[in-house]
């Protein structure tokens, strides 16, 4: 038997989250609130239902946007920021390059990407990398010139070279500081990959949930926001697994609301 | 006499805004195989500056430094060396982080093993070998780091205040550690200190150093027996050399 504290854990965010609808659900019907402004739940539920076809259909192209781009940034960030660190060359010449084009919101990229690439899957995975790139790069800047010390020291005495001290030290090191880098791309991705169909695109959620709030459908963009939630959601929690599975020696892995378990 | 570590007018000036700033008047000191010397003085002084360029970490001013009679030209890998901060990576056991000393020399740890196993249990932590340094004490965090800087079996051990961040009680535990340690593993040991009493317990030979720009002002030879249990610590010639070496910082206006 599961015992009260486990299910206090459990079922607190459920009932949360239930009386939280059935309000919204109470307050739209008691003050007539119309439809194309505040849908009500199950007026959502109706639209997600009768077009769950293209909704699963554009959350799979969205998806596909947001994972391509997001993996990509990660291929390209972590190695870039280990040059960036350890190449002076790097650090004088590519880095302010990579500062300076973080300074520009994205956005603005959108149409000049569409105008170059057109409407399809291109355009929307570099606007994704462009959102990532960028906490990876400096998250792993950080994560690989932070190393203490007396540790490097400790590691100079042991005669060992570059490489060996980078696998058996500095590479797990960094691990930590490499995933709060990850995870801010992680929450960004979404956001690019939804921005790039609205500004672009003909297929996808971010295009979707724009011709429906258009046409005052109210019901239908909260259902494909649903989805938009579910898709952030489910990259987040991936991330968050990967760091469970790669790093348990790690204080933010054990700690829960500032008591060390 | 054979020297192992020989330090002939070894200085080290910073360069600040200022000017040149001198850290360490020319120093010169030999240390005989197997003999433990400790560096005792106060903060800023210099002292932990000279063991990192005995260590080859740091690039001296001036000077030459000979360990086992080849000059200092770069880091010294033929040591062992405990730094005062607990320098364990997070990831590894205790038994895994001694045996990080032996993996970042490319040799093989099950040669080791063994070796690792009956030097963590000689300091009590047989039953810890495979807890994670987040599940050890600082003290016993502490006794892993000795441990490291043994298991490959270094001539020369190199000591940068390795009890200063450890509570009262944990250090008088380690020095007592620290010392049945080495007579178990006897190594030529440069110790670097702001305890008098721990200097005293555990060094052949205690050097004083004066306030920056830190220089040499008196070297006290110890010939009391070990282990210098709490009877022997609290005898009058024990107590004697302490309050000789704290005369020397009374008249700095230190203590």
């Amino acid at each position: 038997m599961m015992d009260r504290d486990k299910l206090a854990e459990y079922l607190t965010p459920i009932i949360f989250g239930a009386s939280l609808i059935l309000s919204w659900e109470a307050i739209v019907r008691l003050f007539h609130i119309p439809l194309y402004i505040i849908p009500p739940p199950s007026a959502i539920l109706v639209q997600y239902v009768r077009n769950i076809h293209r909704i699963w259909d554009y959350t799979l192209v969205t998806g596909m946007e947001t994972i391509v781009g997001f993996g990509v940034s990660i291929l390209l960030g972590v190695p870039l920021s280990m040059l960036v660190a350890f190449s002076p060359l790097m650090r004088r010449t590519f880095y302010p390059l990579a500062v300076t084009l973080e300074m520009v919101p994205k956005i603005v990229f959108a149409p000049i990407f569409v105008t170059w690439f057109g409407f399809g899957f291109l355009p929307k995975i570099l606007i994704v990398f462009l959102v990532c790139f960028f906490p990876i790069l400096l998250n792993g800047i950080l994560a690989f010139t932070s190393l203490s010390l007396d540790l490097t020291r400790f590691c100079l005495s042991t005669g060992a070279g570059p490489l060996r001290t980078f696998i058996k030290v500095r590479l797990p090191a960094a691990l930590p500081q490499l995933f709060v880098g990850i995870k801010g791309a992680a929450v960004n991705a979404t956001v690019g990959a939804t921005i790039a169909e609205w500004i672009g695109g003909d297929a996808g959620l971010g295009y979707y949930v724009q011709i429906a709030s258009g046409d005052l459908r109210m019901d239908i963009a909260f259902a494909i926001i649903i989805m938009l939630a579910a898709l952030g959601l489910l990259l987040f929690w991936s991330v968050v697994l990967a760091e469970r599975w790669l790093i348990p020696w790690h204080v933010s892995q054990r700690t829960t609301h500032g008591l060390v378990s | 006499m054979s020297v192992a570590v020989s330090i002939t007018g070894v200085s080290k000036t910073y360069r600040s805004k200022a000017g040149e700033v001198s850290a360490l008047d020319p120093i010169d000191l030999a240390i005989a195989p197997g003999s433990f010397v400790s560096l005792v003085g106060p903060s800023g002084c210099g002292k932990s500056t000279l063991l990192l360029m005995v260590a080859g970490l740091l690039a001296r001013s001036s000077g030459e430094i000979l360990v086992d009679g080849r000059p200092v030209e770069g880091p010294e890998t033929d040591i062992g060396i405990v730094f005062q901060g607990n320098v364990l990576v997070d990831w590894r056991s205790a038994l895994d982080n001694v045996l990080l000393q032996i993996e970042m020399r490319g040799q093989d740890r099950a040669r080791y093993k063994e070796r690792a196993l009956s030097l963590l249990a000689s300091v009590g932590l047989k039953d810890f070998t495979g807890r994670l340094p987040h599940e050890l004490s600082g003290g016993m965090q502490q006794r892993t780091a000795f441990c490291r800087a043994l298991i490959h079996d270094p001539p020369l051990i190199l000591m940068d205040e390795p009890l200063g961040a450890l509570d009262a009680m944990t250090r008088e535990q380690l020095r007592g550690d620290l010392e049945r340690l080495l007579m178990q593993n006897p190594k030529t040991v440069l110790f670097v200190t702001h305890s008098i009493e721990e200097a005293v317990q555990l060094s052949d030979e205690v050097v004083v150093i004066s306030p920056r720009p830190g220089r040499i002002v008196r070297r006290v030879k110890l010939d009391l027996p070990r282990p210098r249990d709490l009877h022997l610590r609290q005898s009058p010639e024990f107590q004697g050399i302490v309050a000789e070496i704290k005369e020397i910082f009374l008249s700095y206006g230190l203590i």
